[in-house]
């Protein structure tokens, strides 16, 4: 059972782990690019509980929708989601206008979805969002793999406010707190530091910022002006957070 | 600059120790404060991957870690990581590959002095499995030794491969052989590096690169003929073959790449003093086999400064008057007699020398902690 003050509360865009209006037969709909993600996301909560079976420091996962047509179909979503397993706590249902309220209000410490604008909204209302996208589905199901972003923002259109600074710093102290529940190899959870334009101290600034955090990262990638891409592709994080982890003094 | 022979860095008599408590962790103050950030002039800004040549290294081989190697054997990756954590303000020993590392940075002086805008330049990429807890330790030690490393992969234990085709390595060196032959199975040129029991000064201004012939910048395929069939068979096989050009062996690339910078000196006129140098070292003889050699470099288009014919006498005399900065070499019997006497000596292990060994390189090739 998770425990609502410990849990850390992932709310994923129904529209990113099923895809939409696609059929998976059987009235199910077909997997979507963040199915990979939820395993991985239920691989630690597994784990977790393995090692202490009263964990209460677990994922709550929650399904949000705004999509009208698979709001119609919620009883779809449903069965879809018990048919493939998947552990999802709740399902929300809302507006475009009431969506980041409803985010808020559900205790959401961490926002994924496929949809630049929905990310970017969010965003400014103070929730920590990060977008999915192609790499997203490439990603192993065994081990969630999170990437922070230690200098500049990797996605420049998702601005950086103080408030999901403060998100994101809270989020990841949290993952960090989950990574320590294992020892350093075999872990379902990796907590990767990227520094993409600055050379080796603002790496080493990142991870300074990142053990003050209490977050001890598995491994880090000083780019220092390289193309992040190819660095990316074989890395293969679920998902990026990209800010609050610089080294500089906000 | 001498070189350290792998006693603990001092810096004008004094040992370099973390301040306060022994063994407890540094607080992230501490951290903090004494983390040595390098001097605030104007960095030059590494050039693009695909400009560059790219030589990758491993932590092991850029620096000297035998007593936290022995502690990740013998203790385990836990202790091995609360050791390096607990020494982070201790900069590490330079390695085998400390001054190779210095001359291509010598080198990439003199070269941005003659060509400011361009990024045909060397870039050195630290490229280790260690954890990222090593990292503050690492970038603590680079700056100590005012190293122009800015770029670095700490994998936490996955294989480097993919960072190496990502960064177009043109070379990867590492103290781990199998991760060494992966990376010559995917076509990156690589080699294992040992550190020799003494090592000889080498040149600050003059980037010296020695090379063996077959297996190494030519294919095995002679040597193949000369394992099956003996010496006589070899030499007639070669006199037969002269002019037909033996195909490329893993390191030509790489030959290649410290050519097409030779060629950026010699237009600035400075051929006789190029601040590279390099050299084939080979156990074929100048009056039969060896022109097959130099006729395949010319078909290349390739040069070599200096072409030793040792007929089958010891390379290890040899390169100690050379005194290159790294020697590869297909043969651990080679890359032994040239370690011996002070020579920073690499294993390339590729071809037809690869089965047929001596016995004590397979003691050699059984550690695998992370570099």
């Amino acid at each position: 059972s998770k425990d609502s003050d410990h849990a850390v509360v992932v709310a994923v865009a129904s529209r990113a782990v099923f895809e939409p209006g696609a059929g998976g037969g059987d009235g199910v709909y077909a997997e979507g690019v963040a199915f990979p993600l939820l395993q991985a996301l239920q691989k630690v909560n597994e784990r977790l509980l393995e090692e202490n079976s009263a964990e209460s420091l677990l994922f709550d996962i929650v399904l949000i929708t705004t999509d009208s047509q698979q709001q119609q179909q919620s009883s779809q979503l449903i069965s879809s989601t018990k048919h493939y397993g998947l552990e999802v706590s709740r399902f929300c249902f809302s507006t475009e206008e009431d969506f980041s309220e409803s985010l808020l209000k559900n205790n959401v410490q961490l926002f994924l979805s496929t949809d630049r604008n929905e990310v970017s909204q969010t965003s400014q209302k103070g929730v920590l969002s990060a977008l999915l996208d192609e790499y997203t589905a490439s990603c192993p199901s065994e081990q969630l793999r999170v990437l922070l972003c230690g200098d500049a923002v990797i996605r420049p259109d998702t601005n950086p406010t103080p408030a999901s600074r403060q998100a994101a710093q809270s989020f990841s102290a949290r993952l960090g707190k989950m990574r320590q529940r294992f020892g350093m190899s075999d872990s379902p959870l990796s907590i990767t530091l990227m520094t993409s334009c600055g050379g080796r101290d603002s790496c080493g600034g990142a991870l300074q910022t990142l053990r003050s955090l209490g977050i001890s990262a598995d491994e880090a990638y000083c780019l220092a002006g390289a193309p992040q891409g190819p660095i990316l592709s074989v890395l293969r994080p679920h998902f990026l957070l990209s800010d609050g982890f610089s080294g500089l003094e906000d | 600059m001498s070189l350290n022979t792998g006693q603990s860095l001092t810096v004008s008599g004094q040992d370099l120790t973390k301040n306060g408590s022994s063994s407890s962790r540094a607080s992230w103050e501490d951290a903090r404060t004494v983390l040595k950030p390098s001097t605030p002039t104007r960095k030059p800004k590494p050039p693009k991957p695909e400009n560059a040549i790219t030589i990758a290294v491993s932590a092991r081989v850029l620096f000297t870690m035998e007593k936290e190697q022995q502690i990740y054997e013998q203790q385990g990756m836990e202790d091995y990581i609360k050791y390096q954590v607990e020494h982070e303000t201790e900069p590490f020993s330079p390695g085998p590959a400390f001054s190779f590392v210095k001359a291509l940075e010598a080198v990439n002086a003199q070269l941005r002095e003659l060509y400011p805008e361009s990024e045909e330049l060397f870039d050195v990429v630290l490229m280790t499995n260690n954890h990222a807890n090593v990292g503050l330790r690492l970038i603590n030690t680079i700056n100590h030794h005012q190293l122009f490393i800015e770029r670095f992969c700490m994998t936490g234990g996955n294989s480097p491969i993919g960072y190496l085709k990502a960064y177009h390595a043109n070379l990867y060196l590492s103290a781990d052989p199998i991760k060494v032959r992966e990376a010559l199975e995917e076509g990156i040129a690589a080699a294992t590096m040992f550190t020799p029991e003494k090592m000889t000064e080498v040149s600050e201004t003059q980037l010296r690169v020695a090379f063996d012939g077959d297996a190494v910048l030519f294919s095995d395929e002679s040597e193949r003929i000369y394992k099956a069939h003996g010496l006589d068979k070899f030499f007639e096989h070669e006199k037969a073959h002269e002019n037909k050009p033996l195909d490329h062996g893993p390191l030509k690339c790489f030959l290649e790449a410290l050519g097409k910078l030779q060629k950026k000196f010699y237009a600035k006129g400075q051929r006789m003093d190029c601040p590279i140098r390099t050299y084939l070292v080979t156990a074929r003889s100048a009056a039969s086999s060896g022109t097959r050699a130099l006729k395949t470099l010319r078909s290349w288009g390739l040069e070599i400064d200096e072409a030793l014919f040792l007929a089958g006498a010891p390379k290890g005399p040899m390169l100690e008057k050379i005194r290159p900065h790294i020697f590869f070499d297909d043969q651990m019997f080679h890359v032994e007699g040239a370690a011996e006497m002070g020579t920073v000596a690499c294993h390339v292990p590729y071809g037809i020398a690869q089965r047929v060994t001596k016995r004590g390189i397979w003691d050699k090739e059984t550690s695998s902690a992370p570099k």
